[in-house]
């Protein structure tokens, strides 16, 4: 009797530690907790610095260049005499503080590129949102510095960004419509030009712009305003946005050039 | 009740504002700035692996308790109509079992309560907000329940004859009753974690849920409808197991006789249940799936996709164990020999089968092998990694297990009807033709998109559903009034057909833990959702390695507390027992099995 | 002659029948799957050990149910080794394997745990689970349920010319001008890029799963399932949404699959496993 219990337990154990073994041979993979970079408005300057060590290590991908290599400068360590980027950071730009030019250089990299380095570092602003972008900067004064963001500047970029978001994000993205009479609407054309009896007389009319106008000649127009200016606007020449040949895409142009040849 | 629910939207609030500053990183924020309780903490093993651990244990008890009665019922039923006492006898002995489970199943089920209100005050609080009147019910029900199955038990032998015997069946049914109620209760609450109702955000207080669309969510059928036939399977296999321990136990012939019947019966319901079961679960995917593509997927082919490699290994034992149990047992059965050559073809067919079915698609390599496969996928046997392999695998499976089953019950019985010959060509063509289609669609499903493909599957399984039908029907003709060529041998098992029976049940209450796992791993680091994040320090999900360490301890504890019981209850009922078998078994030549 | 005859009469045992069929089953297995394929003009690869070891063990387990389901097959099964166990004239072999045996085990317990240099093994889910919404270009998009929006406006042939151009102009080196993930540097990476002419990778996904991957490229991978090493880069800075969607529509239409739909028009997501 004994020994047939016996028995039983050593199948039954044996059995399970056959699964528990399989279980753990296979390769294994914990499913970690997501982490939340979500910033509260009365968030502590440490929590703010330890939040940007995080994108700056992780979802920020500065790493890549920073400090490894000679690619770009070196932000946690002093590689010049000058300290870390949170020491050297106010003097970079005359009449700059600190915060205001490492938020720049985050957002707009271009503007102040480190002699001797290629402007190769991208927005922040494309792939951040505002406020981590704001804990960054943080992170960066506290190599060295002293951190001078505050919640404040998390509240007055959410709500700046919450109101501007939607129009950042359009420049930044095109509409994507082909419809030319709704491009004359998203680029904001008949702001100046009427057509149909839509919009205002500042700019030339669209009614019979295929009549004055061959489509080279239109394209050209909307590319690059300045060259020809219809007689009798000339001071109005300088209102026209010079930038629609990097806001619309090739397709849209040519979409909205047949449409306005036709307009005779 | 008011400043309860106040204190409970407080805390929705608190965790809906989103004011969690990197909540995942210091769980002890939100009460030290709230004052309120969120997590407890467990000693040693943590709180996820004790609400884990006594939430499983629970659910197998449970499973027992609710899937016993189902054939219990069902046994009493054939003993009524099919005037044999000795089915009503094998009744009672299940409900016997069934009482002794019983308050294993409400001790566990208290200490998981007491766990979850300790360990997780936030998350029970939200629940207990929207469930209230449901857990009142629960616990109104577990009293009726209670009553019944002692009145049903105790009344056995009071209400044995004629009407009263009627009534007596019916309290059994009305046993079952309850007892489903209680399960799609309980399942409410654990669907509604998976698939909280759409409008359902974190910013929603407790008070404010709709009742029935959070108890009648997406996943909530689906989970009742398999739970219910998991139960029959993980009964019957319990059973079995009971039987084969009390074989291995039996000091005499008549002991021996009626615990290889009983364990025989036991493991028809569980295989038999446990064909259909896959369908349940097929659907319960499915809805998983419909409620949200990343559940889906993460259960699928995200970082749970490993365990269905381990699933695949249990349903392999499944599968080898159950068929060698029945070409075993056909050593008792005068008349078997002669089917005894094909064993080895059928065999021959399930490794193949198990084969392909544990082949994984991602191969674990090292780089030399790698680099000779190309990738992680072998260049060969990658086409067996995917689902139209896997299908054809298991519906032929299947099949041949549904033949090993039906041989077992012609192995005694010589037909008498005229047409015997011809009806078994008639079974031999259906079978043939049913493993056709399904290789036909195997190898088909190679050549269309996933859509189409998915289709398939339920080609196969359709196919091989009306096979099994059609074929069970001729027989059921064909054998009507079959001479016998000699009764069963009952008792005349070798032993280790009765350990194949528990490792049966081994692997059978193993594959329900991992499965929990599973079901309940796919939420990931949410209580509830994408409502309620668990932002305790237990958040993450453990790799299979652990789990499988935690289900095996599960496993352990059931067992080890089921045979205590059991064990208890055969010191009180041995003397009568014995007795009873030795009449009930002994008087009846005819063979069971049918 | 009688060499045959005995060599007969051992296979007619279960016990070198069982011994037989293991060996021959390790040859399929070690061999046959690696050589037997190329006769045929089919390519195949030696099986990886972890994968062998399944094998054999559910071969081993085969052969130990067919010895043991019979009962007087088992009975003459377990002669051998009982004669083995008490039979004087077998002394020497009982005492070689004594030693045999343990030496065995410790030397496969040594090679387990010995310390090497071997890269750890690499678990890569090709289609991970994808978040519920992403953040593009600071705005969030609802992955779930999302269909895509160009195919809305009934202008497939225009986007299909859009996402032909994004297509050459980006991912043509790499993915290859068949779209067979096998461009000019395909082979330079592991995991190689992906062949959307496999019928395992784009018929199975959403359009919306697509717009993420793209987007996202191997920096946005989850982080179950690491370690990831795909040098897919994330295409949200370069790419406009539009962009995206254009070059997604391009891959279907391209190589003639048709995007996994959403549940509501009728079909199961139940399939992808394994994987």
């Amino acid at each position: 009797m004994f020994m047939t219990n016996l028995k039983i337990a050593i199948v039954v154990v044996l059995t399970v530690a056959g699964y528990t073994l399989i279980a753990n041979m296979i390769p294994q993979i914990e499913s970690e907790v997501p982490e939340e970079l979500a910033l509260s408005a009365d968030a502590s300057a440490a929590e703010l610095v330890a939040a940007g060590e995080r994108i700056f290590g992780g979802a920020g991908g500065c790493t890549a260049c920073h400090g490894l290599g000679t690619r770009a400068p070196n932000l946690t360590r002093s590689t010049d005499g000058l300290g870390p980027i949170g020491a050297r950071c106010g003097d970079r730009v005359p009449d700059q503080d600190c915060k205001t030019y490492l938020y720049t250089s985050l957002t707009d990299p271009g503007s102040y590129v480190v002699d001797g380095y290629n402007p190769i570092m991208p927005d922040a602003d494309r792939t951040l949102p505002e406020d981590q972008i704001w804990a960054l900067v943080a992170f960066l004064q506290a190599q060295g510095g002293v951190v001078t963001v505050t919640a404040d500047d998390l509240v007055g970029a959410s709500s700046a960004a919450t109101a501007a978001s939607a129009a950042p994000a359009a420049a930044a993205t095109a509409p994507s419509t082909r419809d030319p009479r709704q491009l004359l609407n998203e680029f904001g054309c008949l702001a100046c030009h009427q057509l149909d009896g839509q919009g205002t007389a500042i700019g030339p009319a669209f009614t019979d712009v295929g009549a004055r106008l061959d489509a080279a000649a239109i394209r050209e127009s909307i590319l690059d305003p300045r060259v020809e200016v219809s007689a009798g606007y000339e001071a109005f020449a300088n209102l026209m946005p010079t930038d629609f040949g990097e806001r619309m895409t090739a397709a849209q142009l040519e979409a909205l050039v047949d449409f306005l040849a036709q307009q005779r | 009740m008011t400043s309860g629910r106040d204190a409970l939207r407080t805390a929705g609030l608190v965790v809906g504002a989103g004011s969690l500053v990197l909540a995942a990183a210091d769980p002890a924020w939100a009460q030290a700035a709230e004052g309120i309780r969120e997590y407890g903490n467990f000693p040693v093993i943590g709180s996820r692996a004790a609400v884990w651990i006594a939430a499983q244990v629970h659910l197998m008890f449970a499973a027992f308790v609710l899937g016993v009665p189902m054939f219990a019922v069902v046994t009493e039923a054939i003993g009524i109509f099919g005037k044999d006492a000795r089915y009503d006898r094998l009744s009672k002995e299940f409900t016997r079992l069934l009482l002794i489970a019983y308050s294993a199943t409400a001790l566990w089920g208290a200490t998981l309560t007491f766990l979850l209100i300790t360990l997780y005050p936030r998350f029970m609080s939200h629940l207990t907000g929207i469930f209230e009147t449901s857990i009142w019910v629960y616990v109104g029900l577990f009293f009726v329940e209670s009553a019944t199955l002692y009145i049903y038990y105790y009344g056995w032998e009071r209400w044995k004859e004629g009407r009263a015997k009627i009534f007596h069946w019916s309290l059994g049914i009305l046993l079952n009753v309850w007892g489903t109620a209680v399960l799609f209760i309980a399942d409410s609450w654990l669907s509604y974690m998976m698939s909280p109702p759409a409008e359902v955000t974190a910013d929603t207080a407790p008070a404010q849920v709709q009742f029935w669309s959070a108890f009648a969510n997406a996943t909530w059928m689906p989970i009742n409808i398999h739970r219910l036939i998991a139960n029959v399977v993980f009964g019957g296999s319990i059973v079995a197991a009971y039987a084969a321990y009390r074989f291995l136990a039996a000091r005499s012939e008549d002991e021996r006789r009626h615990y290889d019947w009983m364990g025989y019966v036991g493991n028809f319901i569980a295989i038999g249940a446990l064909i259909v079961l896959p369908f349940a679960g097929y659907w319960l995917g499915r809805e998983i799936y419909e409620y949200n593509q990343a559940m889906g997927i993460t259960m699928m082919g995200g970082f749970m996709s490993w365990l269905w490699i381990i699933q695949a290994f249990l349903i392999g034992v499944l599968f080898l164990a159950g068929n060698y149990y029945l070409w075993v047992g056909m050593g008792r059965i005068p008349g078997a020999e002669r089917f005894t050559p094909y064993t080895k073809w059928m065999l021959l067919v399930l490794i193949i089968g198990v084969i392909v079915w544990a082949t994984p698609h991602t191969m674990i390599a090292n780089r030399e092998e790698l680099a000779a496969m190309g990738g992680t996928h072998h260049p060969f046997l990658g086409v067996l990694g995917v689902m139209s392999a896997k299908n054809t695998a298991v519906n032929l499976m299947i099949l041949t297990t549904f033949l090993s089953f039906l041989l077992y019950r012609r192995a005694n019985k010589r037909p008498a009807v005229s047409w015997s010959r011809q009806g078994t060509i008639v079974q031999g063509g259906v079978l043939g033709l049913a493993a056709a289609v399904v290789i036909f669609y195997g190898i088909y499903g190679y050549f269309v998109t996933a859509i189409v493909r998915i289709g398939f599957s339920v080609y196969q399984v359709l196919t091989v559903l009306a096979a099994m039908v059609v074929v069970l029907a001729v027989d059921l003709f064909m054998l009507r009034g079959a001479e016998s060529r000699g009764a069963i041998r009952w008792g005349r098992m070798p032993p280790r057909s009765q350990y194949t029976l528990i490792i049966l049940a081994v692997t059978f209450t193993w594959l329900m833990g991992l499965m929990g796992f599973a079901r309940s791993g796919i939420r990931q680091h949410w209580h509830i959702w994408e409502v309620m994040r668990d932002t305790s320090q237990w958040a993450a999900t453990p790799a299979l390695g652990y789990a499988g360490v935690v289900i095996s301890a599960c496993v352990l504890i059931f067992l080890a507390i089921v045979s205590f019981v059991f064990w208890i209850g055969g010191l009180i009922e041995k003397p009568a027992l014995a007795r009873a078998t030795s009449e009930a078994v002994g008087l009846s030549p005819q063979p069971a099995g049918d | 002659m009688t060499h045959v005859n005995r060599l007969r009469d051992y296979l007619r045992h279960p016990f070198w029948l069982a011994i037989a069929l293991l060996v021959a089953a390790y040859i399929v297995f070690e061999f046959g799957v690696a050589y037997l394929p190329p006769l045929f003009g089919v390519r195949s690869a030696p099986i990886p050990d972890s994968v062998l070891l399944q094998y054999l063990i559910t071969a081993a387990v085969g052969i130990l149910i067919y010895v043991s389901d019979n009962e007087e097959r088992w009975k003459r099964f377990k002669e051998p080794v009982g004669t083995l166990l008490v039979d004087p004239g077998l002394r020497w072999l009982r005492t070689a394997l004594l030693v045999l045996v343990p030496l065995a085990v410790g030397w496969l317990t040594y090679s387990q745990v010995r310390p090497g240099v071997a890269a750890p093994v690499q678990l890569r889910s090709i289609h991970p689970a994808p978040p519920t919404s992403i953040s593009f270009r600071g705005r969030t998009i609802r992955l779930t349920g999302l269909e895509n929006p160009l195919r809305a406006d009934g202008s497939i042939e225009e986007d299909y010319e859009v996402g032909k151009r994004v297509y050459y102009g980006n991912c043509l080196p790499c993915h290859g001008d068949l779209l067979d993930g096998n461009g000019h540097y395909a082979h330079g990476f592991n995991p190689p890029p992906l062949a959307f002419t496999d019928n395992g990778t784009i018929p199975q996904l959403t359009e919306s799963f697509v717009f993420w991957r793209i987007a996202k490229g191997g920096p946005g991978l989850p982080t179950e399932g690491t370690p990831w090493n795909s040098a897919m880069p994330a295409w949200e800075p370069i790419l406009t949404e539009d962009e995206i969607w254009a070059v997604t529509i391009f891959l279907y239409e391209q190589t003639g699959w048709t995007p996994r739909t959403w549940e509501h028009e009728g079909e199961a997501g139940a399939e992808g496993g394994h994987d």
